[in-house]
């Protein structure tokens, strides 16, 4: 579904990616995981168009889409739960909701996809009408997939959903990105947190430093011993 | 020595001139919350839209409804204009390239009218059912005087249903607090941002018609301090607040008006000192205005 | 760069010592005309190269940099006023703090203390602006500038209002103006290449770091507007010294317009940018003014700075002596 070939991407002329070869299949969580600063939000950006690769090709569903903005990509049904989860702080927890799916022109199904969220989130519905700034960071975070949800995408890129909740929350958030797959929406997973995303993902990818160093199936990935000591911390 | 009556004649006075005050206001902290731009031009607009209905309302004898479409018109396409040509091409650069080139705009136009129509104030003799004076008791107004007033509380109702329900107007939101985040929602943001340039443009055009039918002269560089004090009320409520746009406008307009009124005559000079006194006054006690939220500094 | 850098001060003594010849010759060899025109391209080079220090070198945007003209060129004028005029002209005599009444500054104290005056003022506008956004400064500075002239017009007694003050010496000359031309350069030259000038480039770079890193940004915003008001100032009295006249119109959002067209078709931010932008557009100007009075079509220079100004934002935003550096995103 997703194919990344030889990307690099420079911030001024220092290099953050460096060439970087990825793929999601149709279906799949893929994780992509590392230390801070490793590159993995790099590739997320470029994928959905915020950053340009420097080189490189990005592939979706067979078709080049380097020369794509943010919303055409939109459009073709990619969506990015962005880091510290991007909610508009100063706007209604609904009106967050609508503009994920912007893009959309079935004002029925949108109403629909809005029930269906608040049937998910019961919360959120509670607090529609509220300022999202007000809201917790669980609730937040909840929006935010809320929102990536609401753009009925094919693929859905999340980056470090995990960051800065409790653990139960945590699992729970985790169960809910496994129901998402369910219903046959690809996720592409950034984490820190390596030990809850190895337990739900089926492909995995190791970033140190803008390089690909480990690739591999979870299962096996999280069996080797010597990526556990480097990369998942014991 | 001062009666009730002329309190409030003065006041009428001063709520007209904050409606325009206001007007303006809208359409550069829309502006200003989606791009960081004090937006110059938007001054350069009044005195378009001044002439431009000094043109077809006083001289071709239009009619007011077609001039106030026309008019309306004529600044959305000089904004988009104005978009298109220099805005589009400078964003994603440093904020002050922006300023910078709505300062040149804003001469280029100035001095563009200069040459066309002349260095000379216009008598702007609007039509006698504009004019009319009506005299109660206690307050003496015109027609346009109502007309001000009345389409000022139309336009901001509009336009706070537009910010609040509309899809563009929920964009222009997002846009002002998160570009990159309402990007990736799929918003067009440089259509969003025409959407912003030609809603303001074409205000800004309208409230030249409303000066020159109110104080019966316009000329070349009536728009450059309206422009600026329309942005000092823009600070005085609350940068990129829509509603904070119409409040500051009106309280500037009360406070230029009343000051001048009611301090002694020796003071009236200082009319335009006043205003950015208490825009300094402002950016001192409270630099976020009376309805805007602390701005953080963009890294 | 490296080089001269080894033995700056010896490469200004000899810049300035070729000033002083060249200036000599020019007052010798060239007609009053020519002469005239380098008189002003030296007045608004000083002008822009102290905008250039607020502008250019901290990323602050000020647009009252013809308030500091007035506040000098009123300053010293009223200073430096001949005793016996004074009454003719409706002046008032000095009051004893500055002298009493029965003396007149001589001229270059006069210049000084115009621009003090002028730091005094920025002083006391940038403490409440510039803690906020630069845009708020570029309103705010604007708003001054609407306050001084405002002041100019109604203090009658001290300017003459509206009428405007006639009949000053003519004390500028080529060696005054050029002499603080070479000043101004000195010191902005000297502020930027200091532990002072690393901080404010650091300042327009990224403010939040530089805070980070200890620097402190509102000293070295209001110091570096202090100064270039200062010199802002001294201008205003050179100029009020050569064209005899002054008035509160003079002092207007035009003056200031173009001054930054100046300092940004010359490259902000640079040393010899604002030189050369000052003195292309003042020879524009010249040899534009028979075309303007000629067709009679007022507001054509104008026109041509403010398209020039759009034209060099659009396509060449660095100046003509400006590098084009890569973009951090």
């Amino acid at each position: 579904m997703l194919k990344i070939e030889n990307l690099t991407v420079k911030y001024g002329v220092i290099p953050a990616v460096h060439n970087a070869n990825l793929e999601v299949r149709e279906g799949q969580i893929v994780a992509l995981l590392g230390a801070n600063g490793a590159g993995k939000t790099t590739i997320l950006k470029t994928i959905m168009g915020i950053l340009k690769p420097a080189e490189g090709n990005i592939y979706y569903q067979g078709e080049s889409i380097n020369f794509f903005s943010p919303p055409q990509r939109v459009k073709m049904g990619i969506t990015l739960v962005p880091e510290g989860r991007g909610i508009f702080n100063r706007l209604s927890v609904e009106e967050n909701l609508f503009l994920g799916a912007y893009h959309r022109s079935d004002k029925e199904e949108v109403e629909k996809d809005l029930n269906r969220i608040y049937t998910l989130f019961p919360r959120l519905q509670e607090r529609k009408e509220q300022i999202a700034g007000t809201l917790s960071g669980g609730e937040q975070q909840m929006l935010a997939l809320g929102r990536g949800l609401m753009s009925r995408p094919l693929l859905i890129l999340l980056d470090e959903p995990s960051l800065g909740l409790a653990p139960l929350l945590v699992r729970e958030l985790y169960s809910f990105i496994a129901n998402i797959r369910k219903e046959g929406v690809t996720i592409l997973l950034v984490e820190q947190n390596a030990t809850m995303a190895l337990k739900v993902c089926d492909y995995v990818y190791l970033l140190e430093t803008g390089v690909v160093k480990v690739q591999g199936i979870a299962e096996e990935v999280w069996s080797r011993e010597d990526v556990k000591k480097v990369y998942l911390g014991g | 020595m001062f009666s009730l009556g002329y309190l409030l004649q003065q006041t009428m006075n001063g709520v007209v001139l904050g409606c325009i005050y206001a007007l303006l206001a809208l359409g550069m902290t829309v502006v200003y919350g989606i791009l960081r731009l004090i937006n110059f031009a938007h001054g350069a607009l009044i005195t378009l839209g001044a002439f431009f209905t000094y043109f077809i309302l006083v001289r071709l004898g239009i009619p007011l409804v077609a001039t106030i479409f026309l008019v309306l018109g004529f600044g959305g396409l000089m904004g988009l204009v104005l978009d298109i040509v220099a805005y589009r091409k400078l964003r994603g650069g440093p904020e002050v390239a922006l300023l910078i080139t709505s300062l040149g705009f804003y001469t280029f136009i100035e001095n563009f009218m200069k040459m066309v129509v002349s260095p000379q104030p216009y008598a702007f003799k609007a039509p006698s059912y504009l004019t009319t004076i009506f005299r109660t008791s206690f307050l003496t107004f015109r027609t346009i005087d109502l007309f001000i007033i009345g389409a000022s509380i139309a336009i901001m109702w509009c336009f706070h249903l537009f910010i609040k329900k509309t899809k563009m107007g929920i964009a222009m939101r997002a846009i002002a607090e998160n570009l990159e985040v309402a990007s990736i929602m799929g918003i067009e943001i440089n259509r969003v941002i025409s959407v912003a340039f030609v809603l303001g443009s074409a205000l800004a055009a309208f409230t030249g018609f409303m000066w020159g039918a109110k104080y019966g002269q316009i000329s070349y560089d009536m728009g450059f301090l309206t422009g600026v004090k329309a942005f000092v009320a823009v600070v005085v409520g609350g940068v990129g607040s829509v509603p904070g746009a119409m409040v500051g406008g009106v309280i500037l307009g009360l406070a230029e008006i009343l000051s001048t009124a009611f301090l002694p005559t020796y003071f009236s000079e200082y009319r335009d000192g006043i205003v950015f006194a208490i825009l300094i006054l402002v950016l001192l006690v409270r630099p976020s205005g009376i309805m805007g939220v602390k701005e953080e500094v963009r890294v | 760069m490296r080089k001269i850098n080894k033995f700056p001060e010896l490469w200004f003594l000899v810049g300035g010592l070729i000033l002083l010849v060249g200036v000599f010759l020019a007052d010798h060899l060239l007609n009053r005309y020519l002469v005239h025109i380098l008189i002003l391209m030296g007045i608004y080079s000083i002008t822009t190269v102290s905008l250039n220090l607020t502008n250019g070198y901290t990323g602050l945007f000020s647009l009252g940099h013809a308030a500091f003209m007035a506040i000098g060129a009123y300053t010293s004028t009223l200073l430096a006023f001949p005793i016996a005029l004074r009454e003719a002209y409706e002046l008032p005599l000095l009051p004893s703090f500055l002298g009493g009444p029965e003396y007149s500054w001589p001229f270059f104290p006069a210049l000084v203390a115009g621009g003090l005056l002028a730091s005094i003022a920025a002083l006391l506008i940038g403490a409440p602006v510039l803690r906020l956004r630069g845009h708020y400064l570029s309103v705010a500075s604007l708003g001054f500038m609407v306050i001084v002239t405002t002041f100019a017009k109604t203090l009658r007694g001290i300017t003459r209002g509206s009428m405007g003050i006639n009949a000053i010496p003519s004390y500028t000359n080529i060696y005054w103006t050029y002499l603080w031309l070479f000043i101004s350069v000195y010191v902005v030259w000297r502020i930027v290449n200091s532990r002072f000038g690393r901080a404010m480039l650091a300042i327009r770079e990224d403010e939040t770091a530089a805070q980070a890193l200890g620097i402190y940004p509102m000293k070295y915003k209001l110091l570096s507007f202090a100064v270039g008001a200062f010199f802002a100032g001294v201008a205003g009295g050179l100029y009020a010294h050569f064209t005899k006249a002054i008035r509160p119109f003079e002092f207007s959002f035009f003056l200031t317009f173009q001054i930054v067209t100046m300092l940004i078709i010359g490259g902000m931010g640079t040393t010899s940018g604002p030189i050369v932008g000052a003195a292309s557009l003042i020879a524009l100007r010249y040899a534009l003014k028979p075309v303007e009075e000629g067709l009679q079509i007022y507001g054509l220079i104008e026109l041509i700075y403010a398209t020039l100004l759009i034209v060099i934002m659009l396509w060449k935003p660095e100046g003509i002596m400006g590098k084009r550096h890569s973009r951090m995103s």
